[in-house]
């Protein structure tokens, strides 16, 4: 921005030369202060706001003050779905990189011109709708699907496994749709990582287990936190996958939050529910931003 | 390079969130059906002019345009052309998944709509917050089609501000290839042996209802006592359960995955045509009825092209037409007289009149309804 705000500010003569390059970047900068103002400033003051509020009983917003919905909110019943949530999130991110690791690594290790290609392969099933993909997810599952098909035919089972409806099918479908997010944020990491660096680990006399995890681990750091943040949030937090492949019989956060909003006529709880997500998130942030500026 | 990267995580990010905003009506519709999108958004409508917004019901003198908001998967697309190719109404369709989504967006204010169509409890919540425009049924002759036992009914006595669309009921639907012993009722269901095999309704409200019928309370009467005294039954109901679904229950159950459920009466009859191996069951204890109604919201802008379209829905052919595609119980005896044998032989569409006895309407609970919600929920965590 300094650079653009100099070149804006070059052609006025030396009285101008302070105001007007601050003008030209606020100009520019305008329409994304305008987003982030309108879509993400005021609607978060809007669910704070909400969060203490009370509501009537068809479910409309009575504007009182009152600390209901939080003390509400710590009760076990809400804490657990928290809990299990942070935990399907957690497993999730831990997957995505045990999975995303190797293949952001050979990615960015390809020759360049296999670089594209294979990026596009990563990224061509997320074209189609995550919907859609999951509901292949459930043909592939079910009792009578196509793996249980696979599997009984070939004798490995005499008997259906149940893999949908299960905890094991909720953080599938979560791994296989955040996997992506993990990826390209190490992929980026690997791609600049100096080969010479990992050569001068050999000559030094590391073997490659030594070189991976003290050379080429704390230099694609940065990538791997980046990933972990990118799926970590959003995984806490989603609910349409996880009603689907789960069956509903373990309620995420995002999905009894939602359920506030609908059928339980109760937005100033949902609103409490969902500033208390907003203060996890948060926290995580805070958690990987330390992670960076501390290398050690 | 690595701007191509960036620019990819950031289509992808795009892709994701936008698929978020979608979900929640995606999932309600998960038969892949063309959810009717909203053709012309009531924002984009030519102002109508301030007399026409001030045309009490009676005038003809609005525009060409009408905005429903509407269950999904309950009023077939072909119906909704032919009634705008028949009277060259501009319709505009929107969808919604439950009563307390409807009332959510309603009450926001941001809707312009010119129909809603609420289940039973929610009419009478909506007539007493004074929500509801009065409906002429002068304008609205095809009133005559209706059974009269679907007419004039507690929630709204005399239809002053609603006409009844559907009814329906929930029961019990069960593979005989599997189960092999008689089912009577919600206890027959809800057995050790059946764990893991069970599909129900995603709906606390329901779920905390059949625990009432099994105890014999009064289900209108969710007072935090009788909360407490259904809890026990409901702690050891939930674990049995494996699939909570009140989109397309039928799917777990045609995929095999369970093999009892407890759902809509219009999932029931399809699954009824789908396969002989499914038995219908209305609860011994009791069941609820369900009565769907059309309304108009107050400050509507079209009502009287809402009325039209309320006639145009009650016409006999009109009605079959709907009640072929969505196999809920006709409350259009006219229609019914147009319908195969096949038709009102399912027992899950036509319950016999024994069967309606056993059955009761919702009244609207309030805020009861969280307490309810969050029962259920503890339970479900449990």
């Amino acid at each position: 921005m300094a650079g653009l705000a100099a070149a804006a500010g070059a052609p006025g003569g030396d009285l101008s030369h302070r105001r007007k390059p601050a003008l030209g970047a606020w100009l520019v900068l305008a329409p994304l202060l305008a987003w982030l103002i309108l879509f993400v400033v005021i609607p978060t003051i809007m669910l704070v706001v909400v969060s203490f509020a009370t509501r009537d009983s068809l479910g409309r917003v009575v504007y009182d003050f009152s600390f209901a919905n939080y003390e509400r909110a710590f009760q076990w019943t809400w804490l657990r779905v928290f809990l299990q949530s942070i935990w399907y999130a957690f497993l999730t991110t831990v997957i995505c990189v045990v999975v995303g690791y190797p293949v952001a690594y050979f990615i960015g290790r390809a020759p360049p011109r296999w670089r594209m290609i294979l990026l596009m392969l990563v990224m061509i099933p997320f074209w189609t709708s995550f919907l859609i993909r999951t509901y292949a997810w459930l043909a592939i599952l079910s009792r009578d699907g196509l793996l249980n098909g696979l599997l009984v035919a070939s004798g490995i089972f005499a008997e259906p496994v149940q893999f949908l409806y299960t905890p094991f099918a909720i953080v599938l479908g979560l791994v296989y749709n955040f996997l992506p997010f993990m990826i390209l944020p190490i992929y980026t990491s690997v791609e600049k990582l100096d080969g010479a660096m990992v050569e001068a680990a050999y000559d030094l006399g590391a073997g490659p287990v030594r070189a991976f995890s003290q050379v080429i681990i704390p230099l694609t750091r940065p990538g791997i936190v980046a990933g972990a943040l990118l799926v970590f949030v959003p995984a806490i937090a989603m609910f349409a996958i996880t009603t689907l492949m789960g069956g509903g019989s373990n309620p995420t956060i995002g999905e009894v939050i939602y359920r506030q909003f609908t059928s339980g006529r109760n937005q100033p709880f949902g609103a409490a529910l969902g500033s208390l997500l907003l203060l996890v998130f948060v926290i995580a942030l805070w958690l990987t931003r330390r992670q960076r500026e501390d290398p050690g | 390079m690595k701007t191509i990267v960036t620019t990819l995580t950031a289509a992808l990010a795009g892709l994701l969130l936008a698929g978020c905003g979608e979900s929640p009506n995606s999932t309600n519709a998960p038969e892949a059906s063309p959810s009717p999108a909203p053709e012309t958004a009531a924002g984009t409508a030519p102002a109508a002019t301030p007399a026409a917004e001030a045309a009490s019901p009676g005038t003809t003198d609005e525009s060409k345009r009408l905005s429903i908001f509407c269950w999904s998967e309950y009023i077939p697309q072909s119906v909704i052309d032919k009634f705008a190719a028949e009277t060259g109404i501009n319709v505009s369709v929107e969808n919604y998944a439950s009563n307390e989504e409807m009332l959510a967006k309603l009450l926001a204010g941001g809707g312009n709509y010119d129909i809603i169509q609420p289940s039973e409890y929610v009419v009478g919540a909506l007539i007493k917050e004074g929500l509801l425009e009065p409906i002429d049924l002068a304008q609205i002759p095809n009133i005559k089609n209706v059974d009269p036992k679907f007419l004039n009914m507690s929630f709204d006595p005399g239809n002053r501000f609603s006409i009844p669309f559907m009814a329906g009921t929930v029961g019990i639907v069960v593979n005989t290839d599997v189960v092999k012993d008689e089912i009577k009722g919600f206890r027959d269901v809800f057995q050790e042996k059946y764990k893991g095999q069970i599909v129900v309704l995603d709906d606390a409200r329901e779920i905390v209802t059949w625990a009432f019928f099994a105890e014999g309370l009064p289900i209108n009467d969710m007072s935090d006592e009788n909360l407490e005294k259904v809890r026990p039954l409901l702690s050891q109901w939930l674990p049995l359960i494996k699939v909570f679904d009140s989109d397309s229950p039928k799917t777990a159950l045609l995929n095999g995955d369970v093999s009892i459920g407890v759902v809509w009466g219009g999932e029931g009859a399809i699954l009824l045509n789908e396969d002989p191996k499914f038995k219908w069951i209305v609860p011994a204890e009791g069941t609820h009825l369900f009565v769907d109604s059309l309304a108009v919201p107050k400050g509507a802008k079209h009502p009287n092209n809402a009325m039209a379209f309320m006639n145009f829905i009650l016409r006999p052919d009109i009605s079959k037409e709907i009640s072929d595609a969505f196999p809920y119980t006709s409350v259009n005896a006219a229609a019914k007289q147009l319908m195969s044998p096949e038709q009102l032989g399912n027992r899950a569409s036509f319950p016999t009149d024994e069967e309606m006895a056993l059955m009761q309407t919702f009244e609207d609970i309030g805020e009861q309804g969280s307490k309810v919600d969050e029962l259920v929920t503890s339970l479900k965590v449990q």
